[in-house]
């Protein structure tokens, strides 16, 4: 009985949805790769909370609610939040941490305070700022796919033809200036594609729970591969299996958000990977720990006879 | 009204003093995310106590959201030692989870009790003062004006019984520990005030801002002084500036006052940012202007000296060739040899550059140092 | 003005300072090609500044460097970098062959990925270090001295003439560090030039033939046996050095 409930809730809307939440776990599990690989695991969780105060100007300045208009916003005012924090903690001596936590808090307040100003005009509703805090995978059109697709596939593609200097800025930039790759310009193209997958990811699960997004995937897949190509693949997998999986586990009953939910989901793939996966997982780490012992007690003991 | 406006002001000093003075040591100690985490990660703590209790007044909700604070903190480090995530993934990690499973509570089972996400997230504090305290018929003042002073005095007599311990184990760990100071004590002490601070100041603010006042403050002071104790108060002090200007703007432009608090912390930070003495963007670029010049003319005197006596003397030190062996812009070079002579660095002696006493002690001092 | 012989590396005047502090004042230095040369100083000399400066990564607020009589920029091709072990983290998801084949990036341009030609260069330098056997292997499962190997291999499929390396004996064990000496001196018998930042001052007389001493600004610089004296060692470190026969 249970199945065919899901069977029949699995229509043609719920379709759409599975594959925008999908496309989006997607493009944020790959990327978010190289912020956990760059130790940048919550810049995400800043870039996405900066990104309301140029949501609500970029509504403010054209009066347009197209997806593109605020997406194209929340990108830049990411950006500037990103840029601010780097350069606090280049001209004082401010740490990485309170810098973030600074910008993450008061663009975000100062964001609160230009969409109550919106409200007041009537132009917006408290609807609204609940889709950026927590997204609105139920809500997304079979046009929001497309633009989820193209957007992301842009990004990934960007990825893709500047695979190599990318890895070896992440893993060795001094190495990478000195056979004359233009770090600074890569770096930026870096944090863009991240920017970029954050202002789409905040469509599925919103902008509180966007760095699990990043984050959760590639944690989730570096414990099954030492390659990054891999790697990756893996994240990019796991973060549609989570979107896809909280999607349809929030339409099988009511009540149930779906970006908490695809959170969640995320969250249970580190877990299982983080416990079972071979080599460097809990459960494996222990028998070769047990195994050890026991070599060594019956080298021991053969030593003692 | 007036006693409306005076409320809701005193609420947001109390609360942003109570958030600042842990603020620095958190700031000290580079653990301000971990405020961040813990705001977000109690969610679900509260909530449980919520279900128990029926009340959102109830000190249940703040030992439920203190206990699960620590919770976080301690799932966090526990992630770290698996050495399998770095501390900043751990914290991404573990925060959203929790956070996630406190929203999917709040919307499965108290859809029609009054707990909203909007409040927990983002406070009002216009409200604040609604919700007052009352005994034997008297009208003792609003509840969250006695919740956030009583939290205030608890931070307080941590920082001040604890000044020398939280000094020591923020600024060297490992002598604290030789000392018998146990910093892991201290830190965890340290995190369950964070907990009982943010759920306190949740109420008025909500759990994203709350981080404003605990790293806003803390972050500003830190440009203005050097010393501990100085930046605790300037924190506290700054804190109520921000609380009280906040207010004032968000009731100017009627907007969200927790909001306009965030904003003028931004305001005040990027002022002290770009303006104070010594530490600011405008002081900076100032004395490398200034110090451009004292230092080319260091450079020219040691360049000088460095050649001095030797076969290649002549050539190094040609005026009109100096350009060409220190790779500096011509126009440059010749203002930083105008400089020079006017200070009795060097002197000219016809197409060459010769030091003077004054400008080989210069040389000599600059490459001691 | 005289012909003089080609320079491998020629430095002039070269002052760096990190925001207003000095790092680097009036530094001359010219390395003729073929040597083998230790930069040698205390801690916080400037030892690795140098050698990012050399290799264009830190901008000099004075003086020129020239690789062959011409600037970096046009020289890239023929400078190997080794850098510290520690600038990089060893858990990145990557393994040893990988590594080596980073140091053909350079010659393969943008976009361009390595294929077999740069898969077999890679294993003649593995081969070359010793480290042919660990090519699947997780970097971060090796021992200190097996990475430093893997970077030198890395740096060997650069194929250059010139080789900076930072540090390249640090935290190393006995093993490695007699292979990477072995190594550094093969290099040299083939004509190129090797540039070591250093800091066992017991083992200078015995593997380099050529030596800096650098604190701040340059002490001296030559010939080991004529410039690795005691009264050049007293200057550059201030008289702490006591071991000195």
């Amino acid at each position: 009985m249970e199945n065919l409930s899901i069977l029949i809730h699995l229509d043609y809307t719920l379709m759409v949805v599975a594959i925008g939440a999908a496309l989006l776990g997607t493009v944020s599990g790959a990327l978010g790769t190289y912020a956990v690989l760059r130790r940048q695991s919550l810049l995400g969780d800043a870039i996405s909370h900066a990104a309301l105060p140029g949501i609500a100007i970029a509504f403010l300045l054209t009066g347009s609610k197209a997806p593109l208009i605020l997406v194209l916003g929340a990108a830049i005012a990411g950006w500037l939040g990103t840029l601010l924090i780097l350069s606090i903690v280049r001209l004082t001596r401010i740490k990485y941490d309170s810098a973030l936590g600074l910008v993450l808090s008061t663009f975000f307040g100062f964001g609160l305070v230009l969409h109550t100003l919106i409200q007041r005009t009537g132009n917006a509703n408290q609807a609204g700022l609940d889709t950026f805090l927590f997204g609105q995978a139920a809500t997304i059109l079979e046009r929001d796919v497309l633009t989820i697709a193209i957007l992301g596939g842009v990004a990934l593609m960007i990825m893709l033809v500047f695979w190599k200097e990318l890895k070896l800025l992440v893993f060795d930039e001094g190495f990478a200036a000195s056979i004359g790759l233009p770090t600074r310009t890569l770096d930026i193209l870096l944090t863009s594609l991240l920017v970029m997958a954050i202002v789409l990811g905040l469509q599925a699960v919103g902008a509180v729970l966007m760095s699990a997004m990043l984050v959760a995937p590639a944690v989730a897949a570096r414990q099954w591969t030492n390659r990054l190509r891999l790697m990756v693949f893996l994240a990019g997998c796991f973060g549609a299996l989570a979107g896809v999986s909280g999607t349809i586990i929030s339409s099988t009953a009511s009540r149930i958000p779906t970006g908490p939910t695809i959170v969640l989901c995320a969250t249970v793939v580190v877990g299982i990977s983080i416990t079972f996966a071979p080599n460097r997982g809990l459960v494996w780490d222990r028998i070769r720990h047990q195994r050890n012992r026991r070599d060594l007690k019956t080298a021991t003991g053969r030593l003692l006879k | 009204m007036l006693q409306g406006h005076f409320d809701i002001q005193l609420i947001a000093i109390v609360t942003a003093v109570a958030c600042a003075l842990p603020g620095v040591f958190l700031v000290l100690r580079r653990m301000t995310l971990m405020s961040d985490a813990i705001s977000h990660a109690i969610l679900p703590g509260i909530v449980l106590a919520f279900f128990l209790t029926e009340s959102l007044s109830s000190p249940l909700l703040i030992l439920a959201a203190a206990g699960t604070g620590v919770l976080t903190v301690f799932l966090v480090e526990l992630l770290q030692r698996t050495k399998l995530v770095k501390e900043d993934a751990a914290i991404g990690l573990t925060f959203p989870a929790l956070f996630s499973v406190g929203v999917i509570l709040i919307s499965r089972f108290a859809g029609n009790v009054h707990l909203d996400m909007d409040a927990v997230l983002l406070g009002e504090l216009a409200y604040a003062p609604l919700n007052k305290l009352k005994a034997f018929g008297y009208d003792l003042g609003p509840v969250s004006l006695y919740v956030m002073g009583a939290i205030l005095v608890l931070n307080l007599v941590f920082i001040l019984l604890f000044y020398k311990e939280l000094k020591l184990a923020t600024f060297d760990a490992s002598l604290a520990a030789t000392l018998g100071f146990a910093p892991a004590l201290i830190h965890y002490g340290l995190m369950t005030l964070v907990s009982i601070t943010t759920v306190g100041a949740f109420d008025a603010v909500g759990s994203i801002l709350v981080v404003a006042l605990i790293a806003g403050p803390p972050a500003t002071a830190y440009l203005m002084t050097d010393r501990l104790s100085r930046m605790l108060i300037l924190s506290a002090i700054i804190g109520s500036v921000n609380a009280v200007s906040g207010y004032w703007l968000a009731s100017l432009f009627d907007v969200s006052i927790a909001g306009a608090i965030a904003t003028t912390t931004l305001l005040i930070f990027g002022l002290v940012f770009v303006l104070i003495p010594n530490r600011g963007i405008i002081a900076i670029a100032r004395r490398q202007a200034r110090q451009k010049w004292e230092f080319a003319q260091t450079m020219l005197a040691i360049h000088l000296f460095n050649h001095e006596g030797l076969p290649e003397a002549e050539a190094e030190s040609a005026i009109a060739d100096l350009h060409e062996h220190l790779s500096w812009d011509p126009t440059f070079t010749n203002q930083v040899v105008k400089h020079a002579l006017n200070n009795q660095y060097v002197s000219r002696k016809e197409t060459q550059l010769a030091l003077t006493e004054h400008g080989r002690t210069i040389a000599q001092q600059a490459l001691v140092q | 003005m005289q012909a003089s012989k080609p320079k491998a590396i020629e430095v002039t005047d070269l002052t760096v300072a990190y925001q207003d502090k000095p790092v680097l004042w009036d530094i001359d230095l010219d390395v003729p090609p073929g040597v083998l040369l230790s930069i040698v100083g205390p801690n916080g000399a400037g030892k690795t500044t140098l050698i990012k400066a050399i290799l264009g990564l830190v901008r000099p607020a004075a003086g020129n460097v020239l690789i062959y009589d011409k600037p970096y920029e046009a020289q890239r091709r023929i400078v190997g970098y080794v850098p510290q072990r520690g600038s990089v983290d060893w858990d990145f998801p990557t393994n040893v062959l990988d590594v080596v084949m980073m140091g053909r990036y350079g010659a393969l341009g943008w976009v361009r990925r390595p294929g077999k030609n740069e898969r077999e260069l890679a294993m003649q330098a593995l081969e070359k270090v010793g480290m042919e056997a660990y090519i699947t292997r997780q970097i971060s499962q090796l021992s200190g001295g097996q990475q430093q190997r893997v970077f030198l291999a890395r740096a060997l499929v650069q194929d250059a003439t010139i080789y900076l390396m930072d540090e390249p004996f640090q935290g190393v064990d006995a093993t490695t560090e007699r292979a990477i000496v072995t190594l550094l001196q093969e290099l040299r018998a083939n004509g190129k030039t090797v540039v070591v930042v250093h800091h066992d001052l017991q083992t200078v007389t015995d593997y380099f033939d050529w030596v800096m001493l650098l604190n701040i600004r340059r002490i001296a610089s030559g010939p080991v046996e004529e410039t690795f004296t005691s009264d050049n060692l007293r200057e550059t470190y201030g008289g702490r050095v006591a071991f000195m026969k």
